[in-house]
């Protein structure tokens, strides 16, 4: 329950002043017989009906020789969620999505009218799963994270998916959530079923952190509280209720001054283990690096090459960061080969440490294999190793590796470069110029392989997903662009074929592979990279964009350069598969087992839709010479400050 | 049907029939004694503001009300010492437009734009309109 | 963890043979000399030949070992165990399963397609499964039968979240399914992980009635009777049982007992002493009323309702989440509150809120409750959720007991009550049945003509008036056999002012929870009912609302679901316009800048072509009121042949 304020409880005055006490017959309050005779067992204490005026400021004044109250039947001044919008500037939030609701109408208004709609400035979000997306994508390009306001139960169930793939990709946010916790003040009906005892019952699993706070002191430290857990890695989303009476009545408290705003430094690796990794990387035969949440800035990637380098290492990136060079020699993620031949493998941030090292090929019978030599010598360095969570099975399978160290990569770093300059001999350093001879020719051997295969059926129709990236490349790569989509359905075409070497250029944490999350994720991401001077490309299968549609009215309404690439192979691809492997497996009904998958009778249009929404489109288009042509006029919308979309009828991969 | 309908129906009906008394003999649109009683007022800068202030959000933009919602202000909006007094202090559950933020040369406007709302064609004047009379 | 089958264990069986057992040279195994000999050490896991090596065919290991042919080898499975799911959903009798695939619950979902026939259940397609949920809360309400949804597990759950608590909040039973992965074992790295949880239905528990995690394929059969017996069951609600992955994959080698016949439990009714006692207390009111809400769980619901209130002339104020009351009746009361003031007998009949019918708390400042009745008044409740309780959620609404709680169906409850009324009414009393009558028939004609009256203001205007919408697509139906499927209240309840809704299947109710986005998903389910039914179904549509699921519509077109809708389009989220207006009027500051994030335009969205998009005929917007009625009947035109078509009309905002 919301602790009422120090001083004046309203309710008890007002209701003193209704039931007959002193001045109520000169305020011309008229309470009901009844309600002077007291309470009768079968109704609740009566209350003068809605029609009675209450006292006015000057006259409680008069009467009572307190100062006027906040507070008088139609108006509230100062109100508790004037004081939150300076709790949350104070920590620095640019941006908070919202759909509105209710339960957080005060909070909204507070934003617009004291806050003036900046810094956070309101984004319009049709649904609160786009509201919880756009967070994700914009964490992750921007390096800040954003928050965001839902409406109680309701609002936090549609929110949910796009929270618990922020908690898988390790992306802060902050969430809002409306309550209204007093049973007694809440209005009939809609009040009820936006309210709960435990608001965050059902996101307790795959939150870092969440908080109910009583009174605006408490609001402003739980803010602080919940950025600082937020963005410290392991990171994550958190969430603070904003009480709905905290945010409408009158703030009369005096709440101490919020203290300054200082992260806190990330966790790194015990110093003398990382001189054990060190030893055991100079003396490696066929050392690897495996990458995966590792850089969450651009210096990760940057000491993450400079360590590279330092021993000719290649690097096995996984995609979900921007974590190494794709045009860098030792940017090994395409090749194969590296990882049986291992004698060393160095994991950064690698979630599913399990997956790397072995496998669980999908046969009938589940069996386990093992994909590196017995002997080989697996370190991992994790933030991860110090959080646990219960119920949801993020942190993957239980593998020990032979050195798992917790600590953050990134921040960890720069001792572990240190650490390997020290344990250098010249003889190992004498050997780097063979091993880059060695990585560089194979480099090249690989991305030839990968440009021929992307030239495979150049001009099929549907069209060949290595030609329409390479139509969209081909547009983009003298432009400082950011793209913000993963590009596991493409091939990785672009990791393998794109000179991406800047930390803005891929942002691409999927997370838990929920569907749905690629659009608004991308919108977001673009809202940073906006913020930094640039436009945004997105590559987006049919089936995630149909989850949440409507985040392209937001791209149109807030202005985001973004240019959205639909994969639109008309199905929910994956799964296509998935049920094309049941029925041969069941050796029955090969020609339907695809039913429920695909997205068509009738095809979606796209473009249409986009169209709807304000956000110029084109397509859908079969004819691969028209791509060309079709991404340089949207790629002019999309330059010129706005979303534009084109529909590419696809090889299904 | 959604609970606000209990709450304002309840009261638009008395609020229907506290402005009805005191209409009571104005016939045509914006009767002389209502008018003479208000302030001068320019009507499209009223329209104006009545959107822009947000009256619309509960009473239309034609002022024509619905069930659950505003009341129907328009043709024939009450009088100017009604509509400014209720304004200011609601008796029901109507947000308050004080002075502050309504000045009165303001709220002036309005009413002159309420005032030039003409009525339309009575329902007995239209045909969709012939819903049966006789329950069951 | 899944129980492994009875009898031989597979892995093991197999791991036997790869490991060099009897047989394996013969049969062309060849281990790798490294796995053969490798010892079991912590970091490793035993080795299986890497995916080289091949596994005896199902004749050879029969002649190797004397049992019959296994039904699993290196890349096939028959009888699979989720075939016998099917025979278990067939036998309760699901017609139509909503699904947006998910590899969790692939191997049930082929099942459904090559096994089952794609019928009876019917594979319904969504593009998310929020859509899944809401098409089977809006279905079962038209078709007084459950759907079954199948969700993804974690972020297919987790989606469908809101449309299961709007539901549950409805009393609307569905069965849901969920796929999972118990055994972390048997899990492929990643996505397999993200998608498994170890109490699945966590997220949800606390709106459901029931879940289970069934580890065996009897339990499977045994755990969908009993969830889908729960759900049916007063007070109805939805339930969950999980799919296990390794039960629908794996072969079904167990013996299964014969599922029993499905029985549905008879619902509970009200205790005929306690309704002796309002049967007496309503034979001797002068002024009784009866407030229905939840009642019409059947469609003999309305037809008990019409007979009670005329056993007594008491009028019906129908809250309007079912059709309870036909709108044409001289007793139907619904906006006639005044007599919930003057009451001196109220019987509310499955009323989710009774508190707001007897009191309120008006939005002000300092948040303080009135009552709305005398305190004289006797207030009598038969509500079956006197049975249920459940933690968190509030969807019980605020505590109020009245003079005579009575714990009960109240539709089942409602034959007894006539008849006790009938015992206990005396020749004087029902001698008064005339006049009550005809001051009530009176009372009902001065409101009709009183709304008739209302209903030409702003006829003309643009933005179009509602009244003037629903009138002029009462115009086109009026003659037909249709069903509304969206909830009418917030826009002035016109249907139910001036149309004649006189049959269960006219009207579809709300959306339980507020939670907005369930109406256009929900919609489409009830309209699927509604075809099967032979029927079409019309939906007046909050944009808001639509663009949280906008991709409904592509479901209606692909499955062929006759449904007109009419878009409400007044371009916001209105009802929180209204509320930020009244918080910046309140702070007296700004009030212009108010309604910002809470508008829906700039752009403008274009909802015809939006729906045209998704293959379904689409007109407007219509700003202009006098296009209105042609356009409604072109769409009209489309709706009788079977598909879906969309109007957006530019509207007052109430």
């Amino acid at each position: 329950m919301a602790k009422k304020h120090s001083g004046v409880d309203r309710r008890g005055f007002l209701a003193g002043i209704a039931a007959g006490g002193a001045g109520a017959a000169a305020a011309g309050v008229a309470p009901t017989a009844a309600a002077a005779a007291g309470e009768t067992p079968a109704n609740p204490p009566i209350v003068p009906n809605a029609s009675a005026a209450l006292p006015g400021p000057r006259l409680v004044a008069q009467e009572t020789g307190t100062p006027a109250p906040d507070v008088d039947r139609w108006h509230v001044h100062n109100a508790g969620s004037d004081y939150m919008v300076d709790c949350i500037k104070h920590v620095g939030f640019d941006y908070i999505t919202c759909m509105p609701g209710s339960t957080f109408r005060g909070l909204q208004e507070s934003v617009t009218n004291y806050g003036g709609n900046s810094k956070p400035e309101l984004l319009s979000c049709v649904h609160e799963e786009i509201s919880s997306g756009i967070a994700m994508g914009y964490a992750q390009m921007a390096g800040k994270p954003m928050a965001i306001i839902v409406h109680n139960t309701v609002g936090l169930q549609h929110a949910s998916m796009n929270i618990y793939n922020a908690y898988a990709a390790r992306v802060p946010m902050v969430i809002f959530v409306g309550n209204i916790a007093d049973g007694a003040t809440r209005r009939p009906g809609v009040e009820w079923y936006h309210t709960a005892t435990d608001v965050a019952a059902i996101v307790r699993g795959f939150i870092k952190y969440d908080s109910s706070p009583q009174s605006l002191q408490s609001f402003g430290e739980e803010v602080m509280k919940a950025t600082s857990l937020a963005t410290t890695p392991l990171m994550g989303p958190s969430l603070v209720i904003v009480d709905a009476d905290l945010a409408e009545m009158p703030n009369d408290q005096k709440q101490l001054p919020l203290p300054k705003y200082v992260p806190v430094r990330p966790p790194v690796a015990d110093p003398a283990a990382l001189a054990d990794v060190a030893k055991l990387l100079v003396n490696a035969q066929s050392p690897i690096i495996v990458a995966d949440r590792c850089a969450r800035t651009a210096d990760g990637m940057a000491l993450l090459v400079q360590l590279a380098e330092a021993l000719q290492i290649p690097v096995v990136d996984y995609g979900n960061r921007m974590n190494f060079p794709t045009n860098h020699h030792l940017n090994g993620s395409f090749d194969r080969t590296l990882l049986g031949k291992a004698d060393v493998v160095l994991g950064l941030e690698l979630t599913d440490l399990f997956g790397l090292v072995g496998d669980v090929p999908d046969f009938p019978i589940r069996a386990s294999t093992m994909r590196i030599k017995p002997t080989t010598t697996v370190i991992s360095i994790n933030a991860m190793y110090l959080q646990g969570s219960g119920n949801y099975q993020d942190q993957q399978r239980f593998y020990n590796p032979t050195m798992p160290i917790a600590g953050d990569s990134e921040a960890s770093l720069p001792y572990l470069l240190d650490a390997v300059n020290r344990a250098m001999t010249s003889e190992r350093r004498a050997q780097n110029p063979a091993r880059a001879a060695a990585f560089v020719d194979s480099f090249s051997k690989r991305r030839q392989a990968d440009l021929e295969l992307a030239s495979t059926s150049w001009d099929a129709s549907p069209i060949t997903v290595g030609r329409w990236v390479a139509e969209v490349y081909n547009q983009i790569k003298n432009d400082d662009f950011s793209l913000v989509s993963g590009t596991f359905y493409q091939g990785q075409f672009p990791n393998r074929l794109w000179d991406l070497d800047k930390y803005h250029h891929i942002c691409s944490d999927g997370g838990a592979y929920g569907v749905g999350e690629g659009l608004p994720s991308a919108v977001g991401a673009a809202i940073a990279a906006r913020d930094q001077g640039r436009y945004s490309v997105n590559f987006n299968g049919d089936g995630d964009f149909m989850v949440a549609p409507g985040t392209l009215w937001t791209a149109s309404h807030h202005k985001i350069p973004l240019l959205t690439v639909i994969h639109n192979n008309r199905a929910w691809h994956q799964e296509t598969m998935h049920l094309q492997r049941m029925a041969s497996r069941r050796e029955r009904g090969p020609e339907k087992a695809r039913t429920g998958t695909l997205i068509t009778d009738p095809n979606i249009d796209f473009a249409k839709f986009a169209q709807s929404m304000g956000v110029y489109a084109e397509g859908p288009i079969s004819q691969p010479d028209q791509l060309a042509p079709a991404i340089a006029r949207a790629l002019k919308v999309v330059k010129s400050g706005m979303p534009a979309l084109i529909d590419i009828v696809s090889q299904p991969r | 049907m959604n609970r606000i309908a209990t709450r304002f129906a309840s009261f638009t009906l008395a609020l229907a029939a506290a402005l009805l008394v005191a209409m009571h003999g104005a016939s045509a649109q914006g009767s002389p004694s209502a008018a003479a009683t208000a302030p001068p007022g320019d009507a499209a800068r009223g329209k104006a503001d009545f959107l822009s202030f947000g009256c619309y959000e509960c009473h239309g933009t034609v002022a024509q009300g619905n069930y659950g919602t505003g009341a129907r202000l328009a043709p024939h909006p009450p009088p100017w010492s009604v509509v400014s007094s209720y304004v200011r202090r609601p008796a029901g559950d109507m947000p308050s437009f004080s002075v502050k933020i309504l000045p009165d040369a303001t709220l002036a406007d309005i009413y002159a734009y309420l005032m030039s709302i003409p009525a339309g064609k009575p329902s007995s004047q239209i045909p969709l309109l012939n819903s049966t009379l006789t329950p069951k | 963890m899944a129980k492994k089958k009875a009898g031989v264990d597979r892995r093991a069986f197999l791991a036997g043979i790869a490991a060099g057992g009897a047989g394996a040279a013969a049969a062309g195994v060849a281990p790798t000399p490294a796995a053969a000999a490798a010892p079991q050490s912590a970091a490793t896991l035993p080795a299986v030949a890497n995916g080289s090596a091949s596994l005896p065919g199902p004749r050879l290991v029969a002649q190797e070992v004397g049992t019959p042919a296994v039904e699993i080898d290196r890349w096939h499975v028959h009888n699979a165990g989720s075939d016998y799911m099917v025979d278990c959903l067939k036998h309760v009798g699901f017609d139509y399963i909503t699904c947006m695939p998910g590899s969790t619950f692939r191997g049930l979902q082929e099942s459904i397609t090559n096994y089952g026939g794609n019928s009876k259940p019917e594979l319904l397609s969504c593009t998310h499964e929020e859509i899944s949920a809401a098409m089977a809360h809006g279905y079962a309400k038209m078709a007084h039968k459950p759907m079954a949804i199948i969700v993804h597990n974690t972020v297919g759950l987790q989606h469908a979240s809101m449309g299961i608590y709007n539901a549950y909040a409805d009393r609307v039973p569905m069965l849901i399914l969920v796929g999972n992965i118990a055994d972390g074992a048997t899990r492929r790295p990643g996505v397999e992980w993200y998608h498994t949880a170890t109490d699945v239905a966590q997220i949800v528990r606390g709106y459901v009635k029931y879940d289970a995690q069934p580890l065996s394929l009897q339990s499977f059969g045994e755990e969908i009777m009993k969830a889908t017996s729960l759900a049916l069951t007063p007070v109805q609600e939805p339930t969950l049982v999980t799919v296990d992955a390794d039960l629908a994959e794996l072969p079904n080698d167990a013996k299964l007992l014969p599922l029993p016949k499905f029985v549905p439990v008879r619902p509970p009714v009200a205790d005929p002493a306690a309704l002796a006692d309002v049967a007496k207390a309503l034979a001797g009111a002068q002024t009784p009323v009866i407030v229905a809400d939840r009642v019409a769980r059947t469609p003999a619901g309305m037809a008990l309702l019409v007979q009670l209130a005329e056993t007594l002339q008491i009028p019906v104020v129908d809250i309007g989440n079912r059709m309870n009351f036909p709108t044409n009746h001289h007793l139907y009361a619904a906006f006639d509150r005044g007599l919930i003031a003057q009451a001196d007998v109220i019987l509310g009949l499955e009323v989710g809120d009774f508190f707001s019918v007897v009191g309120d708390v008006p939005d002000f400042p300092v948040r303080q409750s009135v009552m709305k009745i005398k305190p004289t008044t006797t207030t009598i409740h038969i509500n079956s959720m006197y049975l249920q309780g459940e933690g968190n959620y509030q969807d019980q609404q605020r505590y109020y007991n009245p003079t005579m709680p009575i714990a009960g169906d109240a539709e089942a409850s409602l034959p007894y009550l006539i008849d006790a009324i009938n015992r206990a009414v005396t020749s004087e009393r029902k001698a008064q049945n005339t006049a009550r009558a005809s001051r009530f028939t009176d009372a009902w004609t001065k409101r009709r003509q009183n709304d008739i009256a209302t209903a030409g203001f702003g006829w003309d205007a643009s933005p179009i008036a509602v009244p003037r919408m629903y009138a002029e697509v009462h115009n086109l139906v009026k003659g037909d056999a249709f069903s509304i499927v969206g909830p009418t209240g917030q826009m002035g309840a016109w249907s139910q002012r001036l149309w004649d809704l006189d049959q269960p299947y006219h009207y579809n109710g709300g959306s339980g929870a507020s939670g907005v986005g369930y109406q256009m998903p929900a919609a489409v389910g009830a309209a699927l009912a509604a075809r099967d039914q032979g029927r079409y179904a019309i939906n007046f549509q909050g944009d808001g609302d639509l663009m949280v699921q906008p991709g409904s519509l592509w479901t209606a077109a692909h499955h062929k679901i006759p449904l007109l809708t009419i878009v409400h389009n007044n371009r916001a989220w209105h009802q929180e316009a209204m509320h930020l207006q009244r918080i910046a009027n309140r702070r007296e500051r700004q009030p212009e800048h108010a309604t910002l994030g809470t508008l829906i335009n700039n752009p403008n969205i274009d909802y015809a072509k939006m729906a045209q998009s998704f293959g379904v005929y689409g007109e407007g917007p219509i700003s202009n009121p006098d296009q209105l009625g042609p356009a409604i009947a072109r769409a009209l035109k489309v709706v009788k042949n079977g598909m879906p078509a969309l109007v957006d009309v530019v509207s007052q905002p109430r």
